[in-house]
């Protein structure tokens, strides 16, 4: 076993150990805006993890490319989502996401 | 590299991705979106990997493709949810 595998493995390992980290929080979590936390570790640290596998066996060619480009998706898309779910949330409960007047006071 | 690390991380990926399906299945509207949005970046990782696994260009365009409508139908879900579900 190479270093290159050994350093391919170990990302790989530790990108299904996040996701799997996700995925135990929003399944064992009390609120559904702690569960939307739970999104943030699988859609930034995972695909980062993945590509950078991807960038470490492959080196700058095209399929290193893609796996960035989906890596830079999330991590660019992902806090978006998070927010406006958040809001679809808010909105639900309250009618509208600004402040009611009894929690401004 | 053997494929094996790649498989075995596709594997995993997908696996989880049967976890997040059950809670998707079930329980009030905004948590099953979160489950969806988080089983689109399990799915797309999945098919990243298993790309590398079966050494095969294709398939990572179509994990690209996946990664951006992800995004676009988990906004379209959010939207609805927000306005008439």
């Amino acid at each position: 076993m190479t270093p290159q595998q050994i350093v391919i493995d170990a990302l790989l390992a530790l990108a299904a150990l996040v996701a799997l980290g996700s995925v135990v929080g929003l399944v064992a979590a009390h609120d559904d805006l702690d569960r939307l936390h739970f999104l943030a570790p699988a859609s930034v640290a995972s695909p980062v993890l993945v590509a950078a596998a991807v960038v470490a066996r492959e080196a700058f060619d095209g399929r290193a490319v893609k796996a960035l480009l989906v890596a830079g998706f999330f991590l660019v898309l992902n806090p978006i989502l998070s927010q406006a779910t958040a809001r679809a949330q808010r909105v639900r409960e309250h009618g509208d996401w600004r402040l009611t007047p009894e929690e401004e006071r | 590299m053997s494929m094996t690390g790649w498989m075995g991380a596709a594997v995993a990926f997908l696996c989880l991705v049967l976890a997040v399906g059950v809670v998707a299945s079930r329980g009030p509207l905004i948590r099953r979106v979160i489950a969806l949005e988080l089983g689109g970046v399990l799915i797309s990782l999945a098919l990243l990997l298993l790309a590398e696994g079966f050494d095969r260009d294709i398939y990572f365009d179509m994990a690209v493709v996946l990664a951006a409508m992800t995004f676009a139908t988990s906004l379209v879900f959010v939207r609805f949810l927000e306005r008439w579900l």
